[in-house]
């Protein structure tokens, strides 16, 4: 496996982090609705790591695939990736859903996290850069 | 009769499965898309590298989302959904 790129890794941190504070939010959640137990716990942190590992990897592709420069090998690099990947995600979902210490729904619902964390950290991006923007025109 | 009922239940929840997960194909074939478009652009502007690739990321974990819609479907119906359907016909059915 290849080495993965700074960029790589500051953005698998972001969406680590709020896949972190999703799941928290999950956790408090499934407590005051008085489902909480630790099979609840336990397929959270399955899938929520599952997801983080998924985006890494990508990230990991998709640095091979601009790294190759050739269009044509990109898309190979891309479409076995997404197999493999979408299989991995299938194989740990199966086993989260199959085996009895594992919450179903604790195990599905944090798959979500990741598109849900990609759209709060663009908000949170456009709010930095807005501000950044005020304040140099204040400055002016 | 509860046989075929049975058999019934489990071939539809299979045949489900397998037609949700044609959902899957299509972020694959976007994420090549989205990659090829950007090997492009960093051909010809090399210095945006950075900006291109964490663009692309975000785009292709949104892409990826759909994939994950229809995996998720497929996953409750070969293994949820069928118990709780037999279960409900068993109820009824007595």
């Amino acid at each position: 496996m290849p080495k993965a790129e700074k960029i790589v890794l500051e953005e698998t941190r972001n969406i680590a982090g709020w896949t972190i504070v999703f799941s928290v939010i999950m956790q408090i959640i499934f407590i005051f609705c008085g489902f909480w137990n630790y099979k609840v716990f336990l397929g959270n942190v399955l899938s929520s790591s599952l997801m983080i590992f998924n985006f890494y990897l990508m990230g990991i592709s998709v640095q091979k695939a601009v790294a190759s420069g050739d269009e044509k090998e990109a898309r190979k690099i891309m479409k076995l990736s997404h197999s493999l990947r979408t299989f991995l995600i299938f194989v740990v979902v199966v086993i989260g859903v199959v085996l009895p210490f594992f919450s179903t729904a604790a195990t599905i619902i944090p798959l979500f996290f990741t598109r849900i964390a990609v759209t709060a950290n663009s908000i949170v991006k456009n709010k930095k850069k807005a501000k950044e923007v005020s304040s140099q025109n204040e400055s002016q | 009769m509860l046989d075929i009922a049975i058999a019934i239940i489990l071939g539809c929840c299979a045949l489900g499965a397998g037609t949700a997960m044609i959902a899957g194909i299509g972020p694959g074939i976007g994420e090549g898309n989205a990659v090829a478009k950007a090997c492009e652009a960093i051909g010809r502007q090399p210095e945006c590298k950075g900006d291109v690739t964490s663009t692309m990321l975000m785009g292709c974990a949104i892409a990826e989302t759909t994939g994950l819609y229809a995996l998720v479907i497929a996953i409750l119906l070969l293994f949820v959904a069928p118990s709780t359907f037999i279960d409900i016909l068993i109820q009824y059915v007595g």
